[in-house]
């Protein structure tokens, strides 16, 4: 029963409305509470930043595609090795880290929770297992909806209450956390080397659009009251003139009505940057974030995550399967595939984003200028789509460009990017700078009502003791003009305590612990989960090819758990 | 073959247990005990069958250790560990192998104890698919799920791989026979094609037998790759195919709607290596500008690809690593295992789920001969006569359950059926008792 | 000038490794120096004193000026000269693996055979091996697809197989012969082999060039002829006589140029 007391720091934790109050924050038994006892244990951190711990809401960490990556990409694991210590095992990987190696790295930027994005059914075991081997963070994972056979036929059929009990059963099995749809219905085009562009066209073969697809889920999702929204990574992904069908993705379910108390919207854009071009080719692309932004400007169903390219070599992995072959043919670099059967797919292909390049210095652009310009930093949430657009390691950089117009204008006026960044996008004329409170909000306390994660990305009575403290002095430092310190201080937590226990201390991990598996479970499904599954075993043992008693992923792959259990409706 | 009247015999039948043969992992395997002994087993081919039914047969039952006379004689568990991790605990360059045929778990202690003592960690990648995984890394790999196969391929082709011989049901559990979603009529909807200098049994049941010549791989999948740019190939005769067949057969795979090439060792093995699969992989990748075409490697293990994904998640590469500077290190020919032991490096050598002794070639036996070698096994094999230290396993997927990947990497977890004999202890029991003895000894020694 | 002089003593099966000890790291030890270090050997140091009668002579005030002589056998001597920048070391009999991988400047000579890897992913610098090179000579590290991009790599004996895979800058010259593979997955570069080649040089080559100045066994489909040129200029080196002139590989659209001596080459025309 160790109290703790941390001393004096200066705390932003927006979802209690505190901005930059200098103030104790005092914990126990891994929680946060209200106070403790003289005999608490001191940690002074006198006018130190303080916030939350991290959150962050979309992250390829754990999965088999990660796995295709390492395997393939010897040469990346090479560039990132440090050797063993007597606390930390080695690492490996700069943009598709090892398992220890990505534990410690958010560990050291004081993030506690990361969301795996994108889990295939068949393959749920495999992120497990990775989760057991990721140290220091919780990781829920998204199981993947949005080009499921399944799925699919429900929506085609119009038959939201079975689709919702698929949904609650598949969570089950795969021990997710929430509801993700990628590129959806173009992926099961890409089974047949097909992709679909934009949200009327339908699949083959199936004759269902995304539109439905995205309808039938969103309205699923509600039913079942998760916690999280769906999750939609728009068809188009990467093209140019794609900002029509983004805003269609997030306009045609608005009329959705919210089953949630805690999160407020019912659709999450993700990696945003990558759907916001206008134009129609690469020669005459531009900025597309305006009209996006606009969009959530006006409408408060949507949350989204940014995407920013970050100017690295690194490698790109999603299960927009045709995506990344268009990829590989625009750059002729190695590129792997991975088709899942009644599924998804998924592919990778290295990228090497550079500040020479026209078109990558305006992706950087376009990251940005949708930061500064939607209004409402509660509906946004910093993300890489790590790696896509760069590795997770960079989060402290983008901070430190968002939080400086000054060194953004430095980049753009010493040519470490290209003409194109200020010349195609409204990046130049945005001198809006986020502030801590800002930054606390797009990275803690925004992701904790995304997720509908009531225990944490807040430092409530009762949240878990999830907290970061960095070597930066708010009441004496200007970020706008410090860019370099911004960075190098949130890469290089003071402190990074986790359920209450100190496992970061001057950017140095001092102790490893295992992560939690968090997942949803929905109370009062189980006659139609029973149901709907009697159904559909005919067609699952005829089509899939292995059992389903062997298919589901049992308790031990997810030890230890972190289960939010929550009541449907109907 | 003679009739055989079925097992009626039985107190139970557990159902759903994963086959622990080769990469197909076949998952529907019923096992049918009485007594705590299998007595039948149903769905499984003949390789899985036999190793199922036999494991009777030369089973490893006690621990034992090679005494001054160089004979193998029984000891007790703490005597056998004990020098197990001495020897392990007092090496320079040790080297631990295997690991295709025991669990993930297994492995975990087995990982530790690599990272612990700077051993060399690899597996029968670095004899099999371990040219795979370099063309791979190379150029890509554009994979898929077998169920693809089954629900959308209307053309198959095997390359280097004699599946019929070596994964039995890999035809009619997955690729050709079975009735998939979009070809409902099976074998009839599908064109099967055999790449293979010989008239194997698969070929036999192809419907295009392509005969190359033997090593002309890489020539060959190079002028079709010529083809499809568009060139007129300038020889008759390419790698003993006349050019009219390559223009034929090249035609033929742009047709199909959804192609899927499997390769095995007569691609591994031959010439060029890991280039015979390199140029493969570009082909496919090439095809998939006219239609769609995937590609999977057959891996000969049921965890021989685990292995690689277990190690690429813990520790980013997927065999043949060396972690003597106390970081991991992959190169191939210099961290593998048969190039460790052909040089005489290796000092203290530990196999686990594997038969170095059957599989190795002569030099490096050679030298195996000559340093302390550790087993963990299920069965006598040829390893044993090499092993100086020798531990009884447990049978993964009848005995103990454990998680293993298939071929295209899809993880199941194997059940267990019966329990193991008294005498014998779990793998993952057995590598974690190294572990901590050999931590307790250099703790003493500090 | 700092001279220094390591003569083997002791052949160790277990390879040792020397990539701490190239003229950046060491050109300010003195003979103390050297015999205090323990060298990597698997996963121990030991003395190098162990392996070695050491001798130095003479001032350095930079890597420049060092000369590290290995006065006998490094057949079991990994990373010699690994990542130098500048410096001489010579070798009086075979190295090991790695012989002046990753490096930037200076020179490296091995008057005797070098193991696989030598030249790996070589950056700058000269090295010259007077036997043979087994494989992947002036090779990329595994997947990575920019190799071996600039330096000189110069071999008097034979080349094994897959040499200068992935090979975008710098020269390679085989004196020998050339086996397998030379030159796979190209995108830049030159290769001079002047003895004979068995099969398929320039495989999935992008561009860069490649002359046989002997007799080439196996060609590939991927390589379309473009004629006979009498005295071709390549990479500013001139070379007399008739050539065959390929472009290749096509199966990659390749724009890479292949040069087979016209005389020992008739069978290909």
């Amino acid at each position: 029963m160790v109290e703790y007391i941390l001393k004096n720091g200066i705390v932003y934790d927006p979802i209690n409305e505190i901005n930059g109050e200098k103030k104790d924050v005092m914990f126990m038994d891994g929680k946060i509470v209200n106070s403790v006892s003289d005999d608490a244990k001191v940690i002074d951190v006198t006018d130190k930043l303080v916030m939350p711990a991290g959150i962050d809401v979309h992250c390829h960490l754990a999965g088999p595609k990660l796995c295709v990556g390492r395997l393939y990409r010897p040469e990346d694991e090479r560039r990132g090795v440090k050797p063993k210590t007597d606390i930390t095992r080695a690492e490996t990987g700069f943009s598709i880290p090892s398992c220890p190696a990505t534990g410690y790295r958010f560990s050291r930027m004081g993030y506690g929770t990361v969301v795996e994005a994108a889990v295939p059914p068949l393959e749920a075991k495999h992120t497990h297992e990775e989760i057991i081997a990721i140290p220091n963070i919780d990781i829920p994972p998204l199981t993947l909806f949005g080009n499921n056979w399944f799925v699919m036929q429900f929506v085609k059929e119009g038959n939201i209450e079975d689709l919702a009990a698929f949904v609650s059963a598949w969570l089950k099995i795969t021990k997710g956390y929430g509801v993700k749809l990628v590129n959806p219905c173009g992926s099961e085009a890409w089974g047949w080397g097909m992709n679909v562009h934009g949200i009327d066209d339908p699949a083959p073969y199936w004759d269902v659009t995304a539109r439905e697809v995205i309808r039938g889920l969103a309205q699923a999702n509600e039913m079942l009251g998760l916690p999280h929204s769906i999750h939609v990574h728009p068809n188009d992904l990467g093209h140019p003139g794609n900002f029509p069908t983004t805003i269609n993705s997030i306009d045609c379910m608005k009329d959705i009505e919210k089953n949630s108390e805690y999160r407020n919207q019912t659709i999450h854009l993700t990696h945003a940057q990558f759907h916001c071009y206008d134009g129609t080719s690469w020669r005459d692309v531009t900025s597309g974030a305006q009209p996006v932004a606009d969009y959530i400007n006006k409408n408060d169903h949507v949350t989204m995550d940014l995407g920013a390219v970050t100017l690295d070599e690194t490698t790109t992995m999603t299960a927009d399967g045709p995506m990344e072959y268009d990829l590989y043919e625009l750059t002729g670099l190695k590129w792997a595939n991975k088709d899942i059967e009644l599924e998804t797919a998924s592919g990778l292909v290295p990228f090497i984003y550079s500040g020479r390049n026209p078109v990558h210095s305006l992706q950087w652009a376009i990251g940005l200028e949708l930061a500064l310009s939607i209004e409402n930093p509660w509906q946004v949430a910093l993300t890489t789509d790590s790696p896509n657009a760069g590795p997770f390691i960079r989060y402290p950089r983008v901070m430190s460009w968002l939080m400086s117009y000054q060194r953004r204008t430095e980049m753009m006026d010493n040519k470490e990017v290209h003409a194109w960044a200020g010349r195609k996008s409204a990046l130049g004329t945005l001198d809006r700078e986020y502030d801590f409170y800002d930054i606390a909000t797009i990275t803690r306390a925004g992701p904790s009502k995304i997720y509908g994660f009531e225990d944490r990305g807040n430092l409530s009575a009762g949240s878990i003791a999830d907290i970061a403290v960095y070597d930066l002095e708010p009441n004496s430092f200007d970020p706008s003009r410090n860019a370099a310190a911004v960075e190098k201080a949130f890469s290089n937590a003071l402190y990074t305590i986790k359920d209450g226990e100190i496992l970061v201390k001057d950017g140095e991990v001092v102790k490893v612990v295992s992560s939690k598996h968090v997942r949803t479970e929905v109370q009062g499904f189980e006659e139609e989960e029973k149901r709907v599954l009697e159904q559909i075993m005919p067609t699952f043992n005829r089509y899939y090819t292995v059992k389903f008693e062997n298919y589901i992923v049992h308790d031990h792959y997810a030890e230890p758990s972190s289960i939010y259990k929550v009541n449907a409706s109907k | 073959m003679a009739y055989e009247e079925p097992v009626t015999d039985y107190d139970k039948i557990v159902e759903n247990c994963t086959c622990a043969f080769c990469g197909s992992n076949c998952d529907d395997v019923d096992i049918l005990v009485k007594d705590n002994h299998v007595v039948g087993v149903r769905h499984a081919c003949r390789l899985g069958a036999s190793k199922i039914m036999e494991d009777e047969d030369q089973r490893l039952t006690v621990p034992m250790v090679r005494d001054e006379n160089g004979e193998l004689v029984e000891v007790d568990w703490d005597t056998a560990l004990d020098k197990a991790a001495e020897l392990i605990a007092g090496s320079v360059r040790p080297v631990f192998y295997g690991w295709s045929e025991t669990s993930i778990e297994a492995m975990k202690p087995g990982l530790e104890l690599t990272e612990l003592v700077g051993a060399v960690i690899d597996n029968q990648a670095t004899i099999c698919h371990g040219p795979t995984v370099q063309a791979v890394q190379n150029v890509g790999y554009p994979l898929m799920t077998l169920g693809e196969v089954k629900n959308r391929a209307d053309m198959v082709v095997y390359t280097g791989s004699n599946p019929m011989n070596a994964h039995p049901r890999h035809l009619s559990r997955y690729t050709t026979i079975p009735k998939g979603w979009f070809r409902k009529r099976g074998r009839f909807d599908r064109t099967l094609v055999t790449w293979d200098p010989k008239y194997s049994d698969t070929a036999k049941l192809s419907d295009i037998w392509v005969p190359f010549e033997e090593n002309g791989d890489y020539a060959f999948c190079n002028a079709i790759r010529a083809v499809l740019k568009g060139k007129k190939l300038k020889q008759d005769v390419i790698s003993g195919i006349p050019k009219e067949d390559i223009y034929e057969l090249t035609e033929k795979m742009k047709k199909a709607q959804f192609g899927a090439l499997f390769f095995g060792l007569g691609l591994t093995h031959t010439l060029s290596k890991q280039r015979n699969i390199d140029i493969a992989i570009q082909l496919v990748q090439d095809l998939n500008k006219y239609t769609k075409w995937v590609l999977l490697p057959m891996r000969g293990h049921f965890n021989v690809n685990g292995f690689n994904i277990f190690m690429s998640y813990e520790m980013g590469f997927p065999y043949g690593v060396d972690f003597s500077r106390g970081y991991p290190r992959y190169m191939i020919g210099e961290t593998t295992t048969i190039d460790l032991l052909n040089r005489e490096e290796c000092d203290v050598f530990m196999v686990i789920a594997a038969d170095p002794g059957a599989h190795f070639p002569g030099g490096a036996l050679a030298h195996l001969a000559n340093i302390p070698v550790i087993q963990i096994d299920i069965h006598w094999g040829p390893s044993t006569e090499l092993a100086d230290v020798v531990l009884p396993g447990t049978f993964i997927g009848v005995e103990t359950a454990g998680t293993s990947y298939r071929m295209d990497s899809v993880p199941i977890f194997m059940k267990k059926a019966i329990d193991p004999p008294e005498t014998c202890r779990e793998d993952e029991w057995i590598v974690n008792e190294l572990l901590q003895r050999v931590k307790k000894l250099r703790e003493a020694s500090k | 000038m700092k001279q220094i002089t390591l003569t083997p003593t002791k052949f160790s099966s277990i390879a040792l490794e020397f990539d701490e000890l190239i003229p950046d790291e060491i050109y300010g030890w003195s003979k103390a120096d050297f015999e205090k270090y323990e060298v990597p050997v698997g996963n121990t140091r030991f003395p190098l004193t162990d392996y070695f009668d050491i001798e130095v002579e003479g001032e350095a005030q930079s890597p420049e000026e060092v000369q590290m002589i290995i006065d006998g056998d490094a057949g079991r001597v990994k990373y010699i000269g690994c990542k130098m920048g500048a410096g001489e070391i010579i070798v009086n009999g075979d190295a090991d693996l790695h012989a002046g991988a990753e490096m930037e400047g200076g020179s490296l000579t091995v008057n005797g055979n070098a193991e696989s890897y030598c030249g790996r992913e070589m950056r700058g610098g000269e090295i010259t091996i007077k036997g043979n090179v087994r494989e992947y000579a002036g090779t990329s590290y595994i997947g990575e697809w920019r190799g071996m991009s600039g330096g000189k790599l110069t071999i008097h004996g034979n080349a094994g197989k897959q040499l200068a895979d992935a090979m975008s800058g710098g020269e390679i010259h085989v004196m020998g012969n050339c086996d397998i593979l030379a030159g796979i997955h190209m995108t830049k570069g030159f290769i001079q082999i002047d003895g004979d080649v068995t099969r398929w040089p320039g495989g999935q080559m992008k561009n860069g060039a490649i002359v046989i100045n002997g007799r080439l066994d196996r060609l590939l489909e991927g390589f379309e002829p473009e004629g006979i040129v009498a005295d071709p200029v390549v990479e500013g080196k001139e070379f007399t006589g008739k050539y065959i002139k390929y472009i290749g590989d096509i199966g990659v659209s390749g724009k890479g140029t292949l040069l087979l001596n016209a005389e020992k080459n008739r069978h290909h025309l």
